[in-house]
């Protein structure tokens, strides 16, 4: 099963066709949590983008010798060691925000989307492809939590990256901060994006 | 966290602190696996057991085997370890020894090990330095908590089903993901309901 | 035949799962020693930052962990009370006691919250409180971080009439005020009454520090 794709079409699959969050609904629990600011969502996602494109790497340097019956463990442990260094990254070079994320850094590791990549595509695919592949599908689910976290910070803060910009009347949506604003916001994502290329697909 | 008290810890876990509606956690086979009541109960009752039984094993693990070997920073892997090989193990056991269980269970085995709830409930013990007896109150709570949700939501969406009005694009994980908000806003009110100590 | 491949991939996957486990465990390894005074270093320059706060010591806003080590060593005592660990911090020339700090924990809505709290020389004042490790809702019961709360506390006295009377109470936000009662999160019930609780119980150990007044503390290491 191998893929013979343009980077180009790899990239456009991972950004929309494929787009883990809308198409599959996958690998949102570890990281809805930390939308509520647009700091924390970078950083989240720069852990995801990490650990995704490398262990799609590892996992396709060592498609060859690695044999099928503990590939499995062999994912999980090659996934959790990329999330231990990235912890471990941002402890010593942003310590703050490594505080504000808490456990859900080492929750990277039950992401599903991690795991389906290597299953799916870089178990048996050449290096450079399941880089592009990781990278593409990594940005494709940063960019939908980012609005979600743009969304939840402007209504429930009335700021952007920690800087005010509603006007001074404006009063906080609290409940954007909290639990339901997150599954609200995704919920109606979800509804526009499966109705907008419901629409698309019929042209 | 000394002086918090596991019956009261065991409660909060369960509605104020609900493990899904307030943290989303084991959202994934929350969308995916939701669909009708009965399968929803059986993955949240193998949830229920395999929650409270790793976070025990995990409290151990860390403070007799971790941390006296400064070993602290391997928690990640040793957890997600801890809990794959303890799922493995349940599933051998059952399927030798309760077929019938098996048969209603089994399936729903091999998924718990991604599920994000059950090493979400291992490191939020760590993080807020719970005892032992108080990581147990937590586990249970939190592994109820998480049955709650998904067997509530699975009931919804089959009366949803039968009604068909939906929109075509809310249908499936967009009307779950609203469902779930509003559930998650009723849960908020049971917060008055739990004081500390 | 076929029993030797068996056995032979079997050994091989044990093999590789071993190789795997310990190349992977050499790269964390590697990546924690490479990093850990960095992170040693964040911890302590947080801390430190927290207590020159709530003792009011002035500091340059891009001072380095370095400059902050040193200005702790010239002006901070650390010393042992009953358990705990204080610092005293004096005056930048002669042996003034400005103030002392110590930190007292709770529970929370979610987890322990730990407050840094200073007090004045005779113990009898609040100087300052810094929440700086809580796990509380943002936006709700995580409030308790901000300024505006914290600047509450500054300046509530520690003298007492009755033993049994609480230090400080709160009140909903807006209400008019007696002293002692200061302003709750609104919304954050639970994370307020934690407060209010832990801290009540606590504060009577800052008055002990009163006595602990004399210029023998600076060179209690």
């Amino acid at each position: 099963m191998q893929n013979d794709q343009s980077p180009s079409q790899l990239l456009k699959q991972g950004l929309w066709q494929e787009n883990p969050v809308f198409r599959h609904t996958l690998g949102i629990c570890s990281t809805l949590a930390v939308t509520n600011l647009v700091v924390n969502t970078l950083v989240m996602s720069a852990g995801i983008i990490f650990t995704l494109s490398m262990s799609c790497v590892t996992v396709s340097l060592l498609r060859h010798i690695t044999p099928m019956r503990t590939r499995m463990m062999a994912q999980t442990l090659i996934i959790s060691s990329y999330v231990i260094v990235f912890d471990i990254l941002i402890q010593a070079y942003l310590p703050d925000i490594s505080e504000a994320l808490g456990p859900y850094v080492g929750l990277i590791i039950t992401n599903c989307i991690i795991m389906g990549r290597c299953e799916a595509f870089a178990r048996e695919n050449p290096v450079f492809p399941s880089l592009l592949d990781g990278f593409a599908v990594g940005i494709g689910f940063s960019l939908v939590l980012l609005a979600i976290a743009v969304v939840r910070e402007l209504l429930g803060f009335g700021t952007l990256l920690g800087f005010t910009v509603m006007p001074d009347g404006f009063t906080p949506w609290t409940i954007m901060v909290m639990a339901p604003g997150a599954f609200f916001t995704l919920g109606i994502y979800v509804w526009l994006v499966r109705s907008f290329s419901m629409q698309f697909d019929k042209k | 966290m000394e002086n918090l008290n596991p019956g009261t810890l065991f409660f909060a876990a369960i509605f104020t602190n609900n493990i899904l509606l307030t943290n989303f956690l084991g959202l994934c086979p929350y969308l995916n696996m939701s669909r009708n009541i009965r399968s929803a109960f059986g993955l949240g009752a193998a949830v229920v057991f395999v929650m409270t039984c790793t976070t025990v094993i995990n409290h151990l693990v860390y403070y007799r085997v971790l941390v006296p070997l400064h070993l602290e920073h391997f928690q990640y892997i040793v957890f997600i370890i801890v809990i794959a090989a303890f799922v493995q193990l349940v599933e051998m056991v059952v399927e030798r020894y309760f077929p019938a269980l098996y048969f209603v269970l089994g399936i729903f085995l091999p998924l718990i090990t991604v599920n994000c709830a059950i090493l979400g409930a291992s490191l939020f013990m760590i993080i807020r330095e719970y005892t032992l007896t108080q990581s147990l109150a937590y586990g249970a709570g939190s592994g109820i908590g998480w049955l709650l949700a998904i067997t509530l939501v699975g009931a919804m969406r089959e009366k949803i089903q039968k009604s068909g009005m939906l929109p075509k694009g809310l249908e499936g994980p967009g009307i779950t993901l609203i469902i779930t908000g509003i559930l998650s806003l009723a849960f908020i009110a049971f917060s008055g309901m739990i004081q500390i100590q | 035949m076929e029993a030797v491949v068996i056995m032979k991939s079997r050994f091989y996957s044990v093999l590789y799962m071993f190789l795997l486990t310990f190349i992977f465990t050499a790269v964390v390894t590697v990546a924690k020693i490479a990093n850990q005074d960095r992170i040693l270093n964040n911890q302590h320059a947080k801390l430190q930052r927290v207590i020159f706060k709530v003792l009011h010591v002035p500091l340059r806003a891009d001072m380095q962990a370095d400059e902050l080590q040193e200005l702790f060593k010239e002006r901070i005592r650390v010393s042992e009370v009953e358990g705990r660990t204080v610092y005293t911090a004096f005056a930048p020339i002669g042996e003034t006691v400005i103030g002392h700090a110590t930190s007292l924990n709770g529970p929370g809505f979610w987890g322990p919250i730990y407050a840094m709290v200073g007090v004045d020389a005779g113990g009898t004042r609040i100087t300052g409180i810094e929440f700086y490790k809580q796990q509380e809702t943002p936006g709700l019961g995580a409030r308790i971080s901000e300024q505006w709360f914290t600047d509450q506390f500054v300046g509530l006295s520690l003298d007492r009439a009755q033993e049994d009377k609480a230090f400080f109470s709160f009140t909903y936000p807006g209400r008019g005020k007696v002293s002692g009662e200061l302003d709750a999160v609104t919304g954050a019930t639970f994370t307020s009454k934690a407060v209010e609780k832990f801290l009540n119980r606590e504060l009577v150990f800052l008055r002990k520090l009163a006595d602990n007044n004399d210029g023998t503390m600076k060179n209690a290491e």
